[in-house]
């Protein structure tokens, strides 16, 4: 009997008897309707063409709405004008918000609260251009010498402290990975830890390790909801990419296939990590309600990690912290997907990155398996880490003296 | 054949197992008993990796325990448990697998124990939709599933109600005829000693008995001479060389030495009371016991 087999048949009966359960079935439905729900409804509220209607008072040049409109166009704002016979009338329109600004005289803009810097920038333009037209037929230019003379220079972008290459989209999908990959942590990684310390509570652990090694139990149940995990996420990203391209197709960040599959590695990686180290604490609980008692070391660890490696990386990610943290396993998850995607890594550097972390998994089972096993066989109160690791050398209270109590109970069921 | 061999096991200063040697023989019933703390547990869970052993060994038909040789062992802990939610037949499949047995196999193996335990019908319910023995009677199939050669039971007859622990050392001497080696703990010293042909003593740690129980009971220098009498109470004085061990109700029990005139001693009980019944035999195991365990 090999371990991959036993790995496999436990991961096997998690995906089964999870999937099974009526509150997971809901909360798939649930998650779905939310996400789509959310796109589409974000969607119907910030569309990129606006609609905004101006008002116009006093004298208004005959040539100004439409110069409104046009440079409205331009900046995809649909602009609507509106006439007021007086000032009264416009700056009535404007505190009821019939109106985002009133135009009067074509000289003074009137807010209601603080000026629409975009709505500002429009009409402002809109403005001069008329105005400019008009002191140039008053001085008699040639309207058409005065079109070459007004013609709008294209004016080119650029940002120092992004290198060439990297792209905007890579960027997003990777900050959008690592608050996914920050949840799914947390979501699963705690079904790991409740799993585990539910296994100890129930008793139904010595009658597994009987049969299999712990990290074997282990392994195979962190695959197992991972697997469970994963395919929820999945189907939910799959749900969320129809709906984002059904509402506003240009809306997707372009990533990169590289990027992308670097994206699912680190995600693969870090649930990995910290899935197991769930697995080994909640060992340590007694009961089902102090697993997340026990587990908080882990989960400081996880906000600290997920926080600073977002920080750190943001502010410079070629500085010798950023290179160190995207390295270090424990980060390596949320720090060098963001270096990948930033465009900031060397070829090697990655490849480095998971070697350690595989590494760091593979070191973390073995250690698991032994805190588990030296933990899961003990009864009582919450179990301090450091006597799980030397369970071997003492005395766990059914080995030394049963209760009395425990023993004429005999059969103990607890779910 | 199980053999413990010089098997010790410490926690810090306490030692729980200390150089244990004995064993456990193929077709037949071996009872492993000790007062409360004695090691039983430990050494049980010796059998499957579950301790780690400072000294010794377990083995198997001659050779080192290995994860090989336990997939042919069954094993029902002290403190039972199950998944709470799983279906009873899902759970037992899934145990058997887990011993390496393939799913057909082990299918069919758990059918026909659901079927003889009288489980076939709740096969597909949560196993907390069972009734407490129903549940006890899983545990045991989950013991039994894929038909071990070594069976290690820490007390299975904790908890049940005559009825069913009539019927589990009924199951037990079964299996134990069908060839299988079956190693149990139990604090009914009269139910083992109906069931056992072997017994193993230990007491903080060390075997302070072994062996097969005829045998154990024959070795012992005391004899025991059981009378009923009717009338008056005799005057027990005298009666050199047996002793009174005690006297109640018309019931008296003499302890006397394995050489003793047995004939002499009846013809000397009759002058002085109306002797209804005399029996005259080794001690029972509770006695054993009881000597092995002050010792």
């Amino acid at each position: 009997m090999n371990g991959v087999r036993q790995g496999w048949l436990v991961a096997r009966r998690e995906i089964r008897e999870r999937s099974r359960s009526k509150v997971f079935r809901a909360g798939i439905v649930i998650t779905l309707v939310l996400v789509v729900a959310a796109i589409v409804v974000a969607a119907k509220i910030h569309t990129g063409n606006v609609t905004r209607d101006v008002g116009f008072t006093g004298t208004t040049p005959a040539a100004l709405p439409a110069a409104v409109i046009d440079q409205g166009k331009a900046a995809d704002v649909s602009v609507r004008p509106r006439y007021y016979g007086s000032v009264a009338a416009g700056e009535e329109a404007v505190r009821d918000q019939k109106v985002a600004v009133l135009v009067v005289d074509a000289q003074r803009l009137t807010w209601r609260g603080q000026p629409d810097e975009r709505l500002r920038a429009i009409v402002t333009a809109a403005i001069q251009l008329v105005t400019v037209q008009q002191r140039a037929a008053a001085a008699g230019i040639d309207p058409g010498q005065l079109h070459a003379v007004m013609a709008p220079v294209p004016v080119e972008n650029q940002q120092l402290d992004v290198a060439a290459g990297r792209s905007s989209g890579n960027v997003a999908a990777t900050v959008i990975m690592s608050a996914l990959l920050f949840m799914a942590i947390i979501l699963y990684g705690n079904l790991v830890l409740t799993g585990v310390a539910e296994e100890k509570s129930s008793r139904v652990v010595e009658v597994l390790l009987a049969r299999m090694p712990a990290r074997n139990l282990l392994a195979g149940k962190v695959a197992g909801i991972g697997l469970l995990g994963f395919a929820q996420f999945a189907v939910t990203a799959l749900a969320a990419l129809i709906a984002a391209l059904a509402v506003h197709p240009a809306g997707i960040p372009a990533v990169s296939g590289g990027v992308l599959a670097w994206i699912i590695v680190w995600f693969v990686l870090g649930y990995a990590i910290y899935a197991m180290a769930y697995g080994a604490v909640g060992s340590l609980a007694s009961r089902a309600e102090d697993a997340a008692n026990v587990a908080a070391p882990v989960s400081y660890i996880l906000g600290a990690a997920y926080f600073a490696s977002y920080m750190v990386v943001a502010s410079n990610p070629d500085s010798i912290g950023s290179k160190l943290i995207s390295l270090f396993p424990a980060t390596a998850p949320f720090a060098m997907s963001g270096r990948i995607a930033i465009g900031a890594a060397a070829w090697w550097e990655p490849v480095i990155a998971v070697a350690l972390t595989v590494a760091a998994i593979a070191g973390l089972v073995v250690l698991a398996g032994r805190v588990y096993t030296g933990a899961i066989l003990h009864t009582g109160p919450t179990l301090k880490l450091s006597d799980a690791w030397s369970a071997t050398t003492r005395p766990g209270p059914r080995a030394a003296e049963p209760p009395a109590h425990r023993r004429s109970a005999g059969w103990r069921w607890l779910s | 054949m199980l053999d413990f061999d010089g098997t010790t096991k410490r926690f810090g200063s306490l030692t729980a197992l200390d150089r244990c040697t004995f064993a456990a023989r193929p077709g037949r019933l071996t009872g492993f008993l000790g007062p409360n703390g004695a090691g039983k547990t430990t050494a049980m869970r010796a059998v499957f990796g579950l301790v780690e052993l400072d000294a010794g060994a377990v083995r198997w038909q001659g050779r080192p325990v290995t994860a090989a040789e336990r997939t042919r062992f069954g094993y029902m802990p002290e403190e039972r448990g199950l998944y709470p939610r799983m279906r009873v037949r899902d759970q037992l499949v899934y145990l058997g697998q887990l011993c390496g047995h393939a799913a057909g196999d082990v299918g069919r193996s758990v059918d026909g124990w659901l079927e003889r335990l009288g489980l076939a019908a709740r096969a597909a319910d949560r196993l907390d939709a069972l009734s407490h023995g129903n549940q006890q009677r899983v545990q045991l199939i989950a013991a039994l599933v894929g038909e071990p050669d070594l069976l290690v039971l820490d007390e299975p007859f904790a908890g049940l109600d005559p009825i069913a622990m009539d019927a589990t050392s009924g199951l037990l001497t079964e299996l134990a005829f069908g060839g299988a080696t079956v190693l149990f703990s139990s604090h009914q010293l009269d139910l083992v000693e109906d069931l056992c042909e072997d017994v193993v003593i230990i007491d903080h740690g060390r075997i302070v008995l072994a062996g097969e129980l005829a045998e154990l009971r024959a070795k012992v220098p005391q004899r025991f001479v059981d009378i009923r009498y009717q009338g008056q109470a005799p005057d027990w004085s005298q009666l050199d060389p047996a002793e009174l061990v005690e006297d109640r109700d018309g019931q008296a029990r003499l302890r006397v030495g394995h050489n003793t005139d047995v004939v002499a001693l009846l013809g000397t009980l009759r002058d002085r009371a109306e002797v209804v019944s005399f029996a005259y035999q080794p001690p029972t195991l509770s006695e054993l016991f009881r000597q092995a365990v002050a010792a």
